[in-house]
Formats: C-alpha cells, structure tokens, sequence
C-alpha cells in the first residue's frame, strides 16, 4: 500500500502538463457550449499519451492520472476511452474512441466521424473504424460534441465476450471524468468565492457557502481515490463502487457549483457552464445513478 | 501507486482474525450486544487485552523500545479495522493505545512513562477522555473546568460531560485550565479515577450502556507530576491527539458488516427484489468504501510520517455520510428486525451510527475545518 505517486507518474503528470498548458485556460469571449482543439487532439495522439497503458512498466493506472489531468481541461478531447478503455480491451488505440452501446443510433460523445468506435454487442464488442462513416451532428448544451451514426450497419472485428471488460472500464473512465470535471468545477467555484464580495465581505467567508463547498470537496476527493482504486485493483466490484458514487456526486456539485456563482455561471462568456454541462451528460452515461448502484448490489450481494 | 496489500500485511490481518476466532466466545455478539461501553464488553477487555499483548497485537504500531513491534501504520489500521468490525472487544483500551499512550510517550516525563505506559502496554487499564463539558462542546477552548496551584500540585474543580466509560475507567486523560482564557491556558492532567471528589454518573442514553456520563471533579488534588507536558501546552496537545481520534475508529468496518447482514436477512424474506431497495444498499456500500479510501489515504500520510493535514477532516466527513447512510438504510428497510432487535449486529450498527456526526468532533466542525484548512476559504 503507497498511495502517492512514484517519481515516474510525477514525471509522466509533468509531460502532460507541459503539452496541455496552453489549453489550461479559455480563450477571450469564447461563446460557445464547448471548446475543441485539433492541436490539443493531435498533441496527445503523437506524444503517445493515449497509449500509455500499453507502455512496459506503465499500466491503466497511469492512464487514469492522465485522463484526471485531460479531462480537467477547458477543452474537450477524447481521452478516457482511447487511454483506459481500449487498452483493457487488449487494442492499439492510438486515435480518438468512441464507445456506443446499442441501439447503433444512439446521441454519443465525440462522435464526429473519425477515430474508432467500440460497441457493445450482446456479450462481445465491436471495433469500427468510423472513417467514412455518415454522422448527424447533435447540438444539445452538454458540453461535448455530440453526434449519431445514420443508417450504419453493425461490423467490425468481433472481440469475442469483452462486453464485461467492455463495460467495467467504461464505468471507470465514465467516473474518472466525473471525478476531473467535478474537482474543476469546484476549484473554480472556490476561487470564484474568495473574489466575490456582497455585503462587504467575500461571500467564501460565510459558512452556509463554506460547508456545502466542502461537501463537493469531501465528494472529489473520495471520486479521486476510488477510482484509482478500481484501477489498481481492476475489480468489477470496485468499478461500480467509483461509478455510482461519482455519478451520485454529480447533482450536488452541478447544483452548488452553478448557485454560488450566481447568474454569471450560466454565461457563455465565464467558463463554469464547460463543466457543470459535462457532469450533466456524464451523470446519465451508462445509465442513471440508480442503475449504476443496482449494478453495484448486483456484483456484491447478487 | 499500489493498492494492493503486502503479504505482511495480509498475514498480519490473518493473525488477528485468527485470535478473534479463538478467543472471542461463541455467543459474543449476543453477550457482547456489540457495546463497546458495556460493563460486559468493558471486562472482557480486561482478559482480552492482556492475550492480544501476548500476541503482539496489542501495540504492534508503538516502537520497539517501548515494547511495541515498530510496525508501520497501516498495521494500526489493520487492527483497528478487525477490532471494530466485532464491535471493539478491546472496549476504551482502543484509546490507550491509539493516543493515550502515544500522547505519554512524546510529551510525558520519565516518571509518567514508567507508572502508565508499562500498564497500557499490558491491557490492564482502562482510560476515558475528559474533554467535554457543558458549556465546551465544539467550541473546546471555552473549557472551564480549573486546575488551580497548590503546593506540590493541583486542585482540580469542575464539570465534564458525555465522558465515555467514565465509571469503567482507572484513569482519566483530561483538560483543565491552568490559566488564560482560551487556547493558551490549558493543560492535560493524567488523573487516576478512585480519588475522592470525583463521582461520574453514567447518563443513559441511545448509543451504549456506559458510552456517556457525567463527571464532577469536586476539589480533587492531584500531584504536580499529574501534568502532562508543560502548562498551557494542553491544547497543542489535544490538537495532535484529535487528529489521531478522528481518523482512528475504522468505523466503516462494522456499518459494512451490518450493511451485509441486512442484505442477506432482505434476501432470505424476498425484499431484495426492488431498483429502490438495491439502489439505496449500493449507494451506502459505496459510501462506505469512500470513506475507507479516504482513510486510506490519510493512514499513507501517517506511514510516511507527515504531519497531518486536512485530508484528516475530509475522511471523517465520509465516514460521517456513509454511517448515516447505513443508517438511514437500515432505518428504512429493516424495521421489523430493528423493532424486535432480531440481530445485535444491525441493532448496533443501528445504534452506533447515531453517533459518528457527534463523536471527535461534530460533522459541522469537520465542513469548517476542509472549508478552512483543504479549501483555503475566508474566515467567518
């Protein structure tokens, strides 16, 4: 039992922060409900990033670090599933992913018509290659771009019986982002408190603020250490331990996050909405917070 | 980064499920009602700690030279974890070697190591904590209870309340002012229970037999070599102590124990079937799994040695949401067995969860402390 970071993950964070530095913070009157970057894609895809897992001496624990730092950005980029997913699932990912479950048609994250999609089929998965692939781009404020496939047909390489492994590093990824989306949230919100003043005093300084940020805290703070757990272990069990907690999570932080800022966090202008957005999505991925915890009893008690 | 337990750690966790299953008697939950204050569980304790010290389970964590086995850590928290699990047969002896003896050993005199830490270390006393008065709950500082000068020592006079096992102990580890107003003039005095001038009056109450008493200090004197460490040193003292107290009952081991028995009883009377009933057990067993994490992570923080920090309130805060989740669950699910106290364990459980928002400090003490110490919020 360690549960800090070896010298090699500190220096593996150190990399990433370097190349993702200039996507730390939002371009100037940036009016939209997400923000993309072809060079923050590119950059993580050459540095080789994305496939971290498959590295000798590293493994998904290190690619679930990473996602807690690319996930965390202003800007959107596909990582969680190209860096934990994929690899577990014992595929070269090396490009954007797209997990799908069925039906084909169905509203997903990132879908955009490049990269490759892993899709739940019965008990096996999927692997399309969505180059060419017809997609209807969504437009619904939840931070992502979103899109759907038309009129595809289900192939791709069968990965016989990986729908379990399938989906116990979706719910992994799925509360990883949750856990790095949430704890931007809440930093931002803190920070925003310590510089807000009403009443002649910042509005951090009153406890009715201070203990419910400190119960989003106590939240990000157990997300973080679950679900490097679940990836140290690898235990189905733990997976959805870190999925329905983060998922339950979510509501509070949206909740908080966006009412401490008052009406400016719901402006295109100020960044909030980047995050609270996300976690609205990401709190119904793979099903509700209910579905998530049934699972859970599932696994232990049957 | 691991997680993963060592095979030191695994065999130790053995040696003591081990010694549990030998030594604890059949009917133990029945008898023992899980209560850690009961006069039962409080003179069990009294033969059972001395095995556990046989088998080097007693202060496995202390240092070798003090007759412990130097054993990191995460060896504490193992112990705590089985320990708790049944319902802490070691009763307040768990606070001897938690922090009592370990507060002795950094700041006491020689004299005070010889006549305390040789009897802590043999599993024959039994300590309280008297912290707690009526008017100095969460606001500690305003303690009033006096330890005036006399000539070779000290007349204590006054009041403490929800003193836990206050009639069972031999010794009291308490706070009284020596001086000043607030933080600056406090002292630990170490005070032996048969004087006369105190007189403890059990309280009855929710949580445990003799969990909670009344203790009146009525002109009780006590030696100069009472004190530990230096006059008004008592609340940089405490501090230290407080943050071994709230992350040092693994209370989450017997909330999960509880928690796994409810399901099998809703099982076997066909009321497992329900989305609302497996839900609400799956968000209390992943509260409860936080909060072990959490804990976790601050017992890495004590193995390597750094000071504690706010990680320490963060981690009560869990296990304060994850109790009460079990609580409400229980609550809400279990009534008929709760109603006919059916099972001791959930009876327990039931009961003991009432009292982790209270217990070392309220929950709302906790959210001040992240809010100032974790997030770096504004005073108030």
């Amino acid at each position: 039992m360690d549960l800090d970071l070896t010298p090699d993950q500190a220096g593996l964070l150190d990399a990433l922060g370097k190349l993702s530095a200039p996507f730390a913070t939002q371009p100037a009157g940036a009016a939209q409900d997400f923000l993309v970057s072809t060079e923050l894609d590119d950059r993580l895809t050459v540095s080789g990033f994305r496939d971290v897992a498959n590295v000798d001496g590293m493994g998904v624990l290190d690619a679930v670090l990473l996602t807690e730092v690319v996930a965390a950005l202003p800007y959107v980029t596909e990582f969680a599933a190209s860096a934990i997913v994929a690899p577990k699932l014992g595929i070269q990912a090396g490009r954007p992913t797209v997990l799908i479950r069925q039906p084909l048609d169905a509203p997903v994250r990132f879908l955009t018509g490049a990269g490759t999609a892993l899709i739940e089929d019965g008990n096996d998965v999927r692997i399309m290659d969505l180059t060419g692939q017809e997609v209807e781009a969504l437009s619904a404020p939840f931070g992502y771009p979103l899109g759907r496939l038309r009129s595809a047909a289900l192939g791709g390489d069968r990965i016989a019986g990986a729908a379990p492994a399938l989906r116990q590093w979706w719910h992994i990824a799925l509360a990883v982002e949750i856990g790095a989306v949430a704890r931007a949230a809440v930093e931002l919100t803190v920070q925003y408190v310590k510089d807000r003043r009403q009443f002649g005093r910042t509005i951090g300084s009153y406890q009715a603020v201070q203990h419910r940020l400190s119960e989003c805290s106590v939240a990000v703070e157990a997300i973080r250490q679950l679900t490097r757990r679940a990836a140290a272990t690898e235990d189905l069990e733990d997976a959805l331990i870190a999925a329905s907690y983060a998922k339950e999570a979510c509501a509070r932080i949206i909740y908080d996050t966006q009412q401490f800022h008052g009406a400016i966090g719901v402006t295109y202008e100020y960044p909030l909405h980047l995050w609270t957005y996300r976690l609205r999505l990401l709190q119904g991925e793979l099903g509700s917070f209910a579905d998530t915890a049934s699972a859970l009893a599932e696994v232990r008690w049957g | 980064m691991d997680w993963s337990w060592s095979d030191e750690h695994r065999a130790f966790r053995r040696k003591i499920r081990g010694v549990l299953e030998k030594h604890l008697p059949a009917d133990w939950e029945a008898k023992s009602k899980l209560d850690t204050s009961s006069a039962y569980v409080s003179r069990f304790s009294r033969e059972f700690c001395p095995i556990l010290a046989r088998e080097g389970l007693l202060i496995p964590h202390w240092p070798k030279e003090f007759g412990g086995g130097g054993l990191d850590a995460f060896h504490h928290w193992i112990l705590g974890e089985e320990m708790f699990a049944v319902g802490e047969p070691r009763s307040y002896q768990y606070m001897n070697v938690n922090w009592v003896g370990p507060a002795i050993l950094r700041y006491g005199t020689e004299a005070q190591k010889r006549e305390h830490i040789g009897r802590i270390a043999a599993g024959t006393h039994i300590w309280c904590q008297g912290f707690s008065e009526p008017s100095a709950g969460s606001d500690l500082a305003s303690l009033t209870t006096r330890a005036e000068r006399m000539i070779g020592g000290y007349v204590i006079d006054g009041m403490k309340i929800w003193t836990s096992g206050a009639s069972l102990a031999d010794y009291c580890f308490m706070l009284a002012r020596t001086g000043g107003t607030r933080h600056e003039g406090i002292s630990v005095f170490l005070v032996p229970m048969e004087p006369s001038g105190i007189a403890a009056r059990p309280i009855p109450n929710l949580m445990g037999e003799f969990s909670l008493h009344e203790t009146v200090f009525d002109r009780v004197e006590v030696p100069e070599g009472a004190r530990l460490g230096e006059e008004g040193q008592g609340w940089s003292i405490v501090r230290q102590v407080m943050h071994n107290e709230r992350i040092g009952q693994p209370r989450y081991t017997l909330s999960m124990r509880a928690l796994d028995r409810a399901v099998a009883r809703l099982k076997d009377t066909g009321k497992f079937g329900g989305q609302s009933v497996r839900a609400d057990a799956g968000r209390a067993h992943a509260a409860l799994v936080a909060a072990q994490s959490l804990a976790l992570k601050v017992i890495d923080g004590r193995a390597k040695g750094h000071p504690a920090d706010a990680m320490t309130s963060v981690a009560r805060y869990a296990l304060v949401v994850a109790d009460r989740q079990v609580a409400d669950f229980l609550g809400a699910y279990l009534t008929d067995d709760l109603m006919s106290a059916a099972d001791p364990l959930i009876s327990a459980a039931y009961r003991r969860t009432g009292s982790t928002g209270i217990a070392a400090g309220a929950a709302e003490i906790q959210l001040n402390l992240v809010a100032r110490d974790h997030l770096h919020l504004p005073k108030n």
